[in-house]
C-alpha cells in the first residue's frame, strides 16, 4: 500500500491482517463511532472559536465607539463574571481563540490518524473478502 | 434451568452491566469537562488583581463577590469534582471487570448452546440440506 499507515505505534501491535473479518468489522464500527464523536467535537470547538471571535469584534466596537464604556463585564465561565478594561477583555478573548485553535489542531491530528486507521481497516477487509470468500466462509462461525 | 433461559438471563445481565458502564463513562466525561471549566476559571482568577470586580450569576442577578470568596468557592468545587472523579473511576474499574467476566460467561453458554444445537442437528438427519 502506498499510504503511510503508521497504525498506533504505542499500542501493542496486532497486525490487521491477522484478524478475521468479524473482528475487523468490530474495529471498523468502533473507529466510525470514534470518528463521528471527534468530528462532532471539532464542529463544536469551531463554533466556540467563532463565538470568541465575535466577542472580540463586539468589545472592539465598544472600545472605538462609545467613550462612556471603558469597562466591560466578561463571562469567564461557571457563572462567574469579571469586570475588565476593553483592552484586557480583547486580550482575554484573543487568548481564548488561541487556546481553542490549539485544541482544534490537535483534534484535527487525531481525526486524521483515525481516518487513516479506518482506511487501513477497510483495505484489509476488502482484501480479505476478495481473497477467498470460500476460505473465509469455512472459518466464519455465522 | 434450560440452556436457553440461562443464556437469556446472562445476556440480560451483561446488557445491564454494559448500560451501567456507559453511564459511568458519561459521568466521567461530564466531570472532566467540569474540571476543565473550573480550572480555567481558577487560572483566570489567579491573573486578576485582588481588587478586581468579580460577579457571580445567581439566578438572573449578577452579585458582586469578593475575590477571596470567589477563589475559595472555585477551589472547593475543584476539590469536590476531583473526589467525584476518583469515585467514578473506581466505579468504572468495577464495571469493566464485571463486564469482562460476564462476557466470558455469555460466550461460554453460547458455545454450549451451539454445541447442543449441532448435536441435535446431527441426531435428526434431515434429508435435504
Amino acid at each position: 500500500m502506498s499510504t503511510t499507515t503508521k497504525t498506533a505505534s504505542s499500542q501493542p501491535t496486532v497486525e490487521l491482517t491477522d484478524l478475521d473479518l468479524q473482528q475487523l468489522a468490530e474495529i471498523k464500527k468502533q473507529l466510525e463511532e470514534e470518528l463521528s464523536h471527534l468530528t462532532n467535537s471539532f464542529a463544536q470547538l469551531k463554533q466556540a472559536q467563532n463565538k470568541f471571535q465575535a466577542c472580540i469584534v463586539s468589545v472592539d466596537a465598544v472600545k472605538s465607539g462609545n467613550a462612556d464604556a471603558e469597562k466591560v463585564i466578561v463571562d469567564v465561565g461557571t457563572g462567574y463574571y469579571v469586570e475588565k478594561s476593553t483592552d484586557d477583555a480583547i486580550k482575554f478573548f484573543t487568548d481564548k481563540v488561541e487556546y481553542v485553535k490549539k485544541n482544534l489542531e490537535s483534534l484535527q491530528q487525531t481525526i486524521t490518524t483515525k481516518q487513516n486507521n479506518l482506511r487501513a481497516t477497510l483495505d484489509v477487509m476488502q482484501m480479505k473478502i476478495s481473497l477467498g470468500s470460500a476460505a473465509a466462509g469455512a472459518s466464519a462461525p455465522k | 434451568m434450560s440452556l436457553e433461559t440461562r443464556l437469556e438471563t446472562v445476556t440480560q445481565e451483561f446488557q445491564k452491566i454494559q448500560k451501567d458502564l456507559s453511564n459511568a463513562i458519561e459521568a466521567r466525561q461530564r466531570l472532566d469537562s467540569q474540571l476543565q471549566e473550573n480550572e480555567i476559571v481558577q487560572k483566570e482568577f489567579n491573573l486578576l488583581k485582588d481588587d478586581a470586580n468579580i460577579y457571580k450569576l445567581i439566578g438572573p442577578v449578577l452579585v458582586k463577590q469578593e475575590k477571596t470568596e470567589a477563589v475559595s468557592n472555585v477551589a472547593k468545587r475543584l476539590e469536590y469534582i476531583r473526589s467525584e472523579i476518583k469515585r467514578v473511576e473506581a466505579q468504572l474499574q468495577d464495571y469493566t471487570q464485571k463486564s469482562e467476566s460476564k462476557k466470558t460467561e455469555v460466550i461460554k453458554i453460547q458455545t454450549e448452546y451451539q454445541t447442543k444445537l449441532q448435536q441435535q442437528k446431527q441426531t435428526v438427519v434431515t434429508p435435504n440440506k
